[in-house]
């Protein structure tokens, strides 16, 4: 999937991921898309709980070795 | 903003300080408007030097080494990100009077405050939690 910016949150625990999440999604533009990638196990559920909380898309999230990826469309 | 948060920190551990940044800041970050009233050994979590060596529970040391393991920010890193996010930080003047304490004890950028000052921010708040 394309996306916009590509955000290494990886290393980082609760609440990193979300907070580095939408510091990266402040600097995008309404539709335009962010992957994300991360290693804590909490951000599998509190990313798309974050994304529907703030009215952006939770396109698709995948799963690499230990590495969780999201890509969510800006609300 | 989407909504409100209002959070009372009571309690002046490590963990207690955790589960009150960790909150404020995920708070802050789904666009809620967060205060937090900081009270009694709550005070603790906003205290200049206090902070950067909040006590583990008594004989919860071994915790230690999965904090350092998981990469857990520090409070004082948490605490900054809050303030970023725009988090309000209010330190209980009763508490600060009893201890003995004055304002410049505590971080930069903390309001000063009463119960009613909490009280009038979190009467319309969606979110209340006590720690």
């Amino acid at each position: 999937m394309n996306a916009n910016k590509v955000l290494d949150a990886k290393g980082f625990a609760c609440p990193m991921p979300v907070v580095k999440t939408k510091k990266a999604m402040n600097e995008l533009e309404s539709g335009q898309v962010l992957e994300i990638h991360a290693t804590d196990k909490g951000a599998k559920a509190d990313l798309a709980a974050w994304a529907k909380s703030g009215g952006h898309e939770l396109l698709d999230q995948a799963e690499e070795g230990n590495v969780l990826k999201f890509w969510i469309k800006k609300g | 903003m989407t909504g409100k948060t209002a959070i009372i920190a009571a309690n002046g551990g490590l963990f207690d300080a955790y589960k009150v940044y960790n909150i404020a800041t995920a708070a802050a970050a789904s666009d809620q408007e967060v205060a937090i009233f900081f009270t009694f050994e709550g005070l603790n979590l906003i205290h200049k030097e206090a902070y950067q060596q909040l006590p583990m529970p008594e004989g919860k040391e071994y915790f230690a080494e999965g904090f350092k393991k998981s990469n857990v920010p520090s409070i004082p890193e948490l605490a900054a990100m809050a303030k970023e996010m725009g988090v309000t930080f209010i330190g209980c003047q009763m508490t600060m009077d009893v201890m003995g304490l004055e304002k410049d004890a505590f971080i930069d950028g903390i309001e000063v405050g009463g119960a009613v000052t909490f009280l009038e921010f979190a009467k319309d708040a969606d979110v209340t939690l006590t720690f």
